[in-house]
């Protein structure tokens, strides 16, 4: 069993630039990943904050802007979509973190294919800029929605930035789908081959497991995107008919395609869609189940039904994308198999809730600000979780589908709720990642200024959902029954606006702890898991040849008869371990 | 998938195959392979490892590859039965027109490709063999006539690819384009995909032949090719999918 396991004893090169930009160490590239997406999310949500302006003043100038035109809208909407789902919630949690933790919390000093992985984020990160530089191109960014629905995603006649803006969006989604491909391969590589020694699958931190879980999503999820993307590219540029049905007039042309269907791209796009959502959601997940145990010094209550709830959540997601399709006329027993399958994935769901209840139930909760946003997650997660069975039923989301209540029960539980793991992680591995803590009272500050501030963005959306307004139009002045809802509409701006302004407190903290912060030592949350047996920050080597052996599971918090109040993995056994 | 077997890695260095003399530490330090930034690859991880993760990886590639094919052949199944209404005559029109496939030079290349699957796998055994007797100590014996094997494959693997552009070109001559019918959308976009995906593997292939020019250590060059040898055999069967579709779903 104890056979010799590789572990590479490396000199860190001493270029700087080998050293930190070209270079294959699964730390510095979980990084950069983690620096990509925070530029994404500073982008994505300047776009986010000009489209709350716009809905509110339609006609305003905002400085260095202008005027936002409806079409411009539009391209803002898009981008705000592909930059945060693509670029921030598939990028963070599991290629950020993931890259940098997976290896350590196994007890392997690197993921299995470097340079693969160096691959995957220069692929990354060239998808990225292609993305962006549809901002400058004749014509804009994109206008047909992160979804890219056909008809008007494949006629460029469709619209000012259907023409370069679109084909450059395509391209750089399949350069991501690539990347993360690639990512994934690694992923599963290194969780299969790379435990070390001790490390049953059963022994597995949970973000290990929802990494795992993950990796496989993405590596089929992404490959069907790939096809989708290829057939959308030839209907634009050469002339194929897969998505476009005869007869249509497109801004006044008769278009020349026949025989294509757009039901054809909805089916391939959902069902890459629908797992890509919990490519977003499990690794926060595993996270947050992860936090609360550390925090509750509990172990966590329910290991195996937490694993099984993982894998059951990610076998289910790959059955239920037609519920996005509700409104596309589909069979009503069509709708009905996914509307049972749909509810039925609230079953691991509330398994994963009740479990997470009931790890800090009667635990010695520490209250520091990565347990602020693991609790945080919980909330929003029930909260923007309770309106899925809604929208599961195909006659309400006739209804409702087209309104603002499913922007507000995507961004509870995707965007808000994603992002809430994402700022639990960094504040709890920012030690282990840059060798300083972050500060615990600037970051209490945070977290109940974007608690506050997630509610009251996206509760009031439920209500203009339920009231009828409809989502995605730039503006809709004139039409009466919307216009009662204008004071609704600018409380959720100024809103938007005050909460992102408290992101500056985040960013404030987290580039100056990053040099001036206290020095953390080896392990100041007390955890048990390997990658805290490493100096803070983690050096180069990883391990530098020793072999780490596991002899106990991740989570033994308050051992009885323990002197300490938990017992880290590579411990020695006792009688019992 | 044969043994692999653990005593092919020693310390004495085999002094044979691509690389000279086996040891040539490259001059950045790695020796091929994707062993990063760790410049000492016995240290990450001994052969039999690697050749392990490699073999997952190329597993999962696979996965994927295929994936990608049974979305397309959904859209292949879901496009064959769309058309057009016809609101003059009122009546349904099934745009797909069957396509008559040149069966000669498709099975001829189907052939080539088998047979290159064949020279593969006699490529990678003799180069275990050759690693089980380097890592005795026995060289073989200078001048002995060899078939080369992984040459003979590269060469079949741009036979194929030449006689699918035999295929492509003579479509094209008939006005048979990507664009005319779904039918031949969908011919052109399953071979196509398949040639980009086989192009892969033959620059694996000769990355793997050209091992001495390379500098690559014989480790490397066997692990090359063990990994494109399952990617490769993976081609083939995918190709035989794709004939299969194209033929008993012509539509």
């Amino acid at each position: 069993m104890l056979k010799r396991f590789p572990s590479a004893a490396t000199t860190p090169s001493k270029l700087l630039l080998r050293r930190y930009i070209f270079t294959s160490d699964h730390k510095m590239i979980g990084i950069q990943y983690f620096f990509l997406s925070l530029a994404a999310v500073l982008v994505g949500t300047w776009l986010s904050l000009l489209m709350r302006i716009h809905l509110v003043w339609p006609h305003g100038r905002i400085p260095l802007v202008g005027e936002i035109k409806p079409e411009n809208y539009l391209g803002l909407l898009t981008m705000h979509g592909t930059l945060m789902v693509f670029f921030v919630l598939s990028t963070v949690p599991q290629n950020g973190f993931g890259t940098y933790f997976l290896p350590l919390q196994l007890g392997a000093s690197e993921m299995a294919f470097p340079r693969l992985n160096m691959a995957g984020f220069w692929t990354a990160l060239a998808s990225f800029f292609v993305l962006l530089a549809a901002f400058f191109v004749p014509g804009g960014a994109s206008i047909a929605g992160w979804t890219q629905y056909a008809p008007l995603s494949a006629i460029r006649a469709a619209g000012p930035g259907q023409g370069i803006g679109t084909d450059l969006w395509l391209v750089s989604i399949g350069l991501f789908c690539l990347s993360s491909v690639m990512s994934a391969i690694n992923f599963v590589t290194t969780t299969v081959k790379q435990r070390t020694p001790g490390m049953r699958w059963m022994r597995m931190p949970l973000p290990c497991w929802s990494w795992f879980v993950t990796a496989i999503l993405s590596l089929l999820a992404f490959s069907v995107l790939l096809a989708a993307l290829i057939l959308l590219l030839l209907d634009r540029n050469a002339g194929t008919n897969f998505f476009v049905p005869a007869g249509l007039i497109v801004s006044g042309q008769a278009v020349n395609h026949s025989g294509g269907s757009p039901l054809l791209w909805q089916h391939l796009f959902w069902f890459f869609g629908h797992p890509e959502v919990y490519i977003a959601i499990l690794p926060a997940m595993g996270i947050t189940s992860h936090l609360l145990s550390v925090f509750s010094r509990k172990p966590v209550f329910g290991y195996r039904a937490m694993v099984g709830a993982t894998i059951a959540i990610g076998a289910l997601g790959f059955m239920v994308w037609g519920h996005h399709m509700f409104v596309s006329g589909m069979n009503p027993y069509e709708g009905f198999a996914f509307s049972t399958l749909t509810t039925a994935i609230a079953v691991p769901s509330a398994i994963k809730v009740f479990n997470w209840l009931g790890t800090i139930y009667g635990g010695k909760l520490q209250f520091s600000t990565p347990m602020l946003f693991s609790i945080g997650f919980v909330s929003l997660f029930i909260a923007g979780g309770l309106t899925g069975p809604f929208l599961a039923q195909p006659s309400l989301d006739m209804y409702l589908h087209d309104t603002y209540f499913v922007v507000a029960h995507f961004h509870l539980i995707m965007a808000m709720a994603g992002i809430f793991a994402v700022f639990s992680a960094t504040y709890f591995w920012f030690p282990k990642m840059f060798g300083r803590m972050m500060s615990e009272r600037l970051g209490a500050i945070h977290f109940w200024f974007t608690l506050a501030g997630a509610y009251a963005i996206f509760m009031p959306m439920h209500l203009l959902g339920v009231a009828g307004h409809p989502r995605r139009y730039s503006e809709l002045t004139g039409v009466q029954y919307v216009a009662a809802m204008a004071p609704l509409q600018k409380f959720i701006t100024f809103a938007a606006v005050i909460t992102i302004c408290g992101q500056l407190v985040f960013l404030f903290n987290l580039f100056w702890s990053m040099f001036r912060g206290r020095r953390a030592e080896a392990n100041p949350w007390v955890c048990t898991t390997l990658e805290w047996t490493l100096p803070s920050p983690t050096p180069a080597a990883g391990f530098a040849g020793r072999v780490p052996v596991v002899n106990r599971g991740p989570y033994e918090y308050s051992v009885p008869g323990s002197t300490a109040d938990f017992v880290a993995q590579d411990a020695p056994a006792t009688q019992e371990g | 998938m044969p043994i692999i077997s653990e005593h092919v890695h020693v310390e004495r260095k085999p002094k044979l195959g691509g690389g000279g003399p086996g040891k040539i530490p490259h001059k950045r330090g790695y020796g091929g392979g994707d062993d990063g930034d760790h410049d000492r690859s016995k240290d990450f991880s001994s052969r039999k490892e690697r050749l392990r993760r490699y073999r997952i990886g190329i597993l999962l590639c696979i996965i994927s590859v295929s994936t990608l094919f049974i979305c397309l052949t959904l859209a292949y199944v879901f496009r064959q039965n769309l058309g057009t209404w016809d609101p003059i005559h009122r009546q349904w029109i099934r745009d797909w027109r069957a396509l008559t496939l040149p069966y000669r030079q498709l099975w001829i290349n189907t052939l080539i490709l088998l047979l290159s699957s064949f020279t593969l796998e006699m490529a990678r055994r003799k180069m275990a063999h050759q690693a089980e007797f380097a890592a005795l100590g026995i060289v073989p014996i200078k001048g002995r006539a060899e078939v080369p094997w992984l040459g003979l494959t590269v060469l079949l693997g741009f036979g194929f690819l030449a006689g699918q552009v035999v295929v492509w070109n003579g479509f094209r001559s008939q006005g048979l384009f990507l664009h005319n019918n779904p039918s031949s959308s969908f011919f052109f976009i399953l071979t196509g995909m398949h040639a980009i995906h086989l192009t892969g593997g033959l620059l694996a292939l000769l990355y793997a032949a050209g091992g001495r020019l390379l500098k690559l250590r014989f480790d490397s060059q066997i692990l090359a090719v063990d990994a494109t040898a399952s990617y490769w055999h993976f081609m083939g069967g995918l190709w035989l999918y794709i004939f299969g579709l194209l033929y008993f779903l012509k539509g």
